[in-house]
């Protein structure tokens, strides 16, 4: 039989093999399908819209598309201007909290 | 990174951080795109807009420390938007005497109509009666022969008797 002999190997969609999944995809995974990450992110919204954070955030990007001009800003644009201010200006005890509640689930996940 | 067992390890500590950006990220990008469409959709203009027409109204009255939504004086502007006339020009009837009446000039009405004002008070004994045995229960005499008086000056005068007709009395009574 010569039918493949010659022909070039299928190339594959990932060239090298297929790594094992991370451990933070592995958590990511179980955050998800345990239905935690919901529960997280509902209390991080909420804590950061109680805290102002979210208002200061809408009040960086009113800023920032007024000089920019209205029409001129993409997501991504706003994105790269928030984030750094956003990251750094998440109350500590926000924080804390949040740490406290992933590190508790880390726990039960026996990770 | 070791997935190690050991109670408040490091690499735990890391992880959980990694999946608070996680999170945090995911709300920034919401914030951002809802911005972005605020932009977009010219909404920043309307807020920015009332933010100013709150600030000016707020320095055109001068001498007022009040914040805006209050009702002192005219062209306050309330949290939603709308502007409300110093005095409430609604009309809508009097329940006590059926004639229509300016909201804004309804309690002044009522005194007169009900009875706090001099000239209401001369209302018929019968009505008198049953007001004041609600409310204080004595000077039924001396309400009385005022009323009487008064009944018998105005019977000639071609108004139907006395008998439970305030309104008749009323609006003689009403400047």
């Amino acid at each position: 039989m010569r039918s493949s002999i010659n022909r070039p190997p299928t190339p594959d969609a990932n060239e090298e093999p297929e790594k094992e999944p991370t451990l933070q995809e592995i958590i990511n995974i179980k955050l998800i399908e345990s239905g935690e990450k919901e529960k997280l992110m509902e209390l991080l919204r909420e804590r950061l819209i109680e805290c102002g954070w979210r208002d200061e955030m809408k009040a960086i990007c009113r800023a920032y598309a007024r000089k920019k001009g209205r029409n001129n800003v993409t997501v991504d644009d706003l994105i790269h201007v928030v984030t750094p201010k956003g990251r750094a200006s998440v109350p500590d005890s926000v924080k804390a909290e949040l740490l406290q509640r992933i590190r508790s689930f880390l726990t039960s996940a026996a990770i | 990174m070791a997935a190690s067992n050991d109670g408040n390890s490091s690499p735990r500590s890391q992880l959980a951080s990694r999946c608070f950006e996680d999170l945090l990220d995911s709300i920034i990008v919401d914030v951002a795109s809802e911005c972005h469409r605020i932009a977009r959709l010219g909404l920043d203009r309307n807020l920015e807009e009332e933010e100013e027409e709150l600030r000016l109204s707020v320095q055109a009255r001068v001498a007022d420390p009040s914040s805006s939504s209050e009702a002192n004086g005219k062209n306050i502007v309330d949290i939603f938007g709308q502007t409300h006339p110093a005095i409430a020009d609604e009309i809508f009837e009097c329940m006590n005497c059926g004639r229509p009446i300016v909201a804004g000039r309804f309690a002044p009405h009522l005194e007169k109509c009900m009875g706090k004002g001099r000239k209401a008070r001369k209302v018929t004994r019968s009505s008198t009666i049953a007001r004041t045995r609600h409310s204080r229960g004595s000077p039924v005499s001396v309400y009385a022969p005022y009323s009487n008086a008064t009944n018998t000056n105005r019977a000639p005068n071609g108004t139907t008797g006395g008998a439970g007709e305030e309104y008749a009395d009323y609006t003689y009574g009403e400047p």
